[in-house]
């Protein structure tokens, strides 16, 4: 059991950082805004979580111009998918 | 234990929600399936049953065939909006996202191509293979957007298929596959979706 517990990521105890990594999971790109509807938050507060996966790796941003506006798009990298796939494998055992 | 539960919804739902064309209503269907079902016995009861005896050349009961048809598409579609983006705002879903337009884009272009393809037919007198095309082209279209959307549209596709295909052999009852397919199957899918995801 213990052993198991220990195969949950910390970074994802957080339901925010659940969702984004949920959303980028099965979408290959999101923007900013459209990750703030989608999990209902405001601007503050999505940013400091996607600061902190981005920080870790787990996702990554692009900025690209839509006409004069400024558009990020967020995606998965990698690294975030095995971790994200780790974390829920241990969760399922957890529930078995 | 709770907590992991709780989780595992939560990224479920996330996932469905960001990736999904939700908003789609099965009474959608339902009043489809109804428009689809007059707009079958108009043409019918007045066209079909004894052809020549109305007042009307060939070529107008053609246009008039094709006017039936292109009120029963206009009147589903409008329908379809209709219901399903009130769903969207009972449900708080954003109506017109990524998974929305990949639904449309994936549904219209088998759909697009079966419509021109029948023009075609019409005009060039087989009207008889008609109803099989469109039914075969829809259940095309509608097993291409399924994976954007509920899962029940691919099984409602491949009901179609298979209804074409019967139509295509039993030519001349093709009329009655299009009603099956287009009226009740509609009617019956819309209900078993509007009960499994619409009164939650």
């Amino acid at each position: 059991m213990a052993n198991i517990i220990s195969n949950l990521n910390k970074a994802f105890d957080s339901r925010i950082r659940l969702g984004i990594m949920s959303v980028l999971m099965v979408n290959d790109s999101v923007d900013f805004n459209t990750l703030k509807e989608l999990l209902e938050l405001t601007d503050g507060n999505l940013a400091s979580h996607i600061k902190a996966l981005e920080s870790l790796e787990y996702i990554q941003s692009s900025k690209q111009f839509i006409g004069r506006k400024p558009n990020t798009q967020y995606a998965i990298t990698d690294e975030g998918r095995r971790s994200f796939q780790e974390h829920l494998n241990a969760l399922e055992q957890l529930i078995r | 234990m709770e907590k992991q539960l709780e989780d595992i919804k939560a990224i479920r739902e996330m996932m469905e929600k960001s990736s999904k064309f939700l908003s789609l209503s099965g009474l959608a269907g339902i009043t489809a399936g109804i428009t689809a079902i007059v707009g079958a016995s108009f043409a019918y009861f007045y066209l079909l049953r004894y052809p020549g005896a109305t007042d009307f050349n060939r070529f107008q009961e053609m246009i008039i065939l094709l006017a039936d048809a292109m009120l029963v598409l206009i009147i589903s579609i409008g329908f379809a909006l209709y219901f399903s983006w009130k769903k969207a705002k009972k449900k708080k879903l954003k109506f017109i996202n990524k998974a929305t337009l990949s639904t449309i884009y994936n549904l219209g272009i088998p759909l697009l191509t079966g419509g021109i393809f029948s023009l075609i037919l019409l005009f060039r007198g087989n009207v008889e293979i008609i109803a099989s095309n469109t039914l075969l082209f829809y259940g095309l279209g509608l097993v291409n957007a399924s994976k954007y959307t509920f899962e029940e549209i691919h099984y409602l596709g491949i009901t179609e298929i298979i209804l074409g295909i019967a139509a295509a052999i039993f030519l001349y009852h093709g009329i009655i596959f299009w009603t099956i397919g287009f009226g009740v199957c509609h009617i019956v899918y819309g209900a078993i979706m509007y009960k499994k995801y619409d009164l939650k």
